[in-house]
């Protein structure tokens, strides 16, 4: 029954217009905003508006830092922007190369995008592949999604988009190449997904020991806010803060779990600890990283 | 809406069908009578505990873990996926193991999974579980979803012995490097490890059948009431390879 419910609900869709992802840009500073994405795991009721992106507006043009998970996000950002600033968006930055941060290139068609020389490799090499993924778990919103891959190599420490300076910072850990922007003009730090707030990490391509060194790093860094990957910008160190605790945990639970013998369903049986029920997606992102790290653990016990 | 009306009622019949199953699925009447011919079987989810994952996201590595530990003096275990090509995964002769295994497979697409168990009476209680995933495990060539130089490892393996939460249960975790083709992909012969003996010194405390669904790089665990310090675990292969290894 529900199967013949789905199939009609999916049928009115065929004949509706493009999603609507009902974007609002929320303010950070005088020239700095960001779009916030839901808390959840991609579906086709968010349309893959899962993870966060920023604009900095120049006095000649608009710096873009992530463009979301399809053409049709990247064409409702472009709007919402040219609600605020006739400017041309002339430059993109590609923090890494998961797909809720990079697909809405495809709207892009007049900028120079920038990312890593791995980000940059990768995105040609399975792109295609992460538009097949996400057609599967979002459906129509991804319609006329087309790889367009960076055509910038990221190399210096600062960036001068006519005459606005951006730092770089070169880190891993999330993936093997994350970037990290601070904009010292505004005191405002774009983290891409080494931070996640409130919203537990996911770990397709994480090493873990890497991931906790950036953010000791991070620490250091005397922002005044915090743009995180996903979850709400932050005027705190908290969100650094929980961020190494749950990769300690996790790590922890790992490696005492593999010397145990324990089997993945029974670390996964286990209650939640208190500090983190209240991250979004906990169950479902916990249960994803058990089962992509633990073979590796076992295959270490003794060595 | 005349269409609809008589698909409501053809799923209702389905539903009335399987009314004992409690994951239905079309093939299943005809792969239970292949592998256990007319023996007697029941459904009983309340004596196996069988678990998979909430979604399978990688259909190629989806984790299973049978405890089957309540149905006391098991001879057999069998697990199959309904819906795989090939639907049999691993056929345990139990003798000095219990009715416990926990292993990765491939799916080929959404599939119930079985876990049966033979009871010391000959009757099969069978363990249902959904395994929801996209799929395409079955079909993806395993070399290419790993680029693992199998010159150098293929065999390599791996035991460690563990005491379990219960003290006369000790637990055996083995792994193997190998690729586990199924065959399936145009241009791969299968290439899979179809036989694993369980044993101490000269003593087989059980023989293993398995098939090419499980996942490369296989890792299983067993556990025996038998209170060795050591065990042997011999891999074989369908290429005639024999792969030997110890526990720690
Ligand atoms: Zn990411």
């Amino acid at each position: 029954m529900k199967a013949l419910i789905f199939s009609i609900i999916s049928f009115s869709f065929l004949f509706s217009s493009s999603f609507d992802f009902k974007l609002k840009p929320i303010k950070l500073s005088d020239n700095s905003y960001y779009f916030y994405g839901k808390k959840e795991y991609f579906s086709p009721s968010n349309g893959g508006d899962i993870a966060n992106c920023a604009f900095i507006i120049t006095k000649k043009s608009v710096i873009l830092i992530d463009t979301g998970s399809s053409k049709e996000y990247g064409e409702q950002v472009k709007k919402e922007i040219r609600k605020i600033t006739s400017k041309p968006i002339k430059y993109i930055i590609n923090t890494h190369h998961h797909p809720d941060h990079f697909l809405g290139n495809a709207a892009f068609t007049n900028s120079d995008i920038y990312a890593t020389e791995f980000t940059k490799n990768d995105i040609e090499q399975n792109g295609e592949l992460y538009i097949v993924n996400l057609v599967n778990l979002i459906h129509d919103a991804m319609d006329g999604t087309r790889i367009k891959a960076p055509n910038q190599v990221l190399t210096t420490e600062t960036l001068n988009f006519d005459n606005y300076k951006l730092k770089v910072l070169y880190m891993d850990g999330h993936t093997e190449s994350d970037i990290v922007i601070f904009d010292e003009n505004s005191k405002i730090l774009y983290t891409s997904d080494l931070i996640f707030n409130k919203r537990t990490l996911t770990t397709p391509h994480a090493n873990i020991d890497e991931w906790i060194k950036s953010l000791y790093q991070l620490e250091k860094i005397n922002y005044s806010v915090l743009v995180p990957g996903h979850g709400i910008a932050s005027k705190t160190k908290e969100p650094i803060k929980e961020n190494i605790a749950y990769l300690n945990f996790l790590e922890n639970t790992l490696k005492d779990s593999a010397n145990k013998g324990l089997d993945i369903f029974e670390i996964l049986s286990k209650p939640i600890p208190k500090e983190f029920e209240d991250f979004a997606m906990f169950k479902e992102e916990f249960e994803r990283s058990i089962i992509n790290l633990y073979p590796s653990y076992e295959r270490n016990v003794n060595k | 809406m005349k269409y609809i009306f008589f698909f409501i009622v053809s799923l209702f019949l389905a539903i009335n069908l399987h009314a004992k199953n409690p994951v239905s699925s079309p093939t299943f009447i005809d792969i239970i009578k292949e592998i256990i011919k007319d023996d007697k079987y029941i459904f009983d989810d309340k004596n196996i505990e069988l678990s998979v994952p909430n979604f399978a996201d990688n259909p190629t590595q989806v984790p299973i873990f049978v405890d089957g530990k309540k149905i006391k003096n098991a001879t057999r275990m069998i697990l199959f996926a309904d819906l795989n090509p090939i639907p049999e995964i691993i056929d345990m002769q139990l003798g000095k193991l219990l009715p416990v295994v926990s292993l990765n497979i491939k799916v080929a697409q959404e599939t119930p999974i079985r876990a049966m168990i033979l009871d010391e009476k000959g009757v099969w209680h069978i363990g249902s579980k959904n395994i929801r995933s996209f799929g395409g495990g079955c079909s993806v060539s395993s070399s290419e979803a790993m680029d693992t130089d199998y010159s150098k490892y293929l065999g390599k393996t791996k035991t460690n012995l563990f005491q379990t939460s219960s003290k006369d249960i000790h637990r055996l975790k083995a792994s193997i490097f190998h690729p586990m083709e199924t065959g399936l992909v145009f241009g791969n012969s299968e290439f899979y490890i179809n036989k694993i003996l369980v044993k101490k010194a000269d003593e087989v405390l059980s023989e293993i059948k398995t098939f090419s669904p499980i996942s490369q790089n296989p890792r299983f665990t067993f556990e025996t009431i038998d209170n060795s310090k050591n065990y042997t675990i011999e891999f074989y292969d369908n290429d005639g390879n024999e792969f030997i290894s110890e526990s720690k």
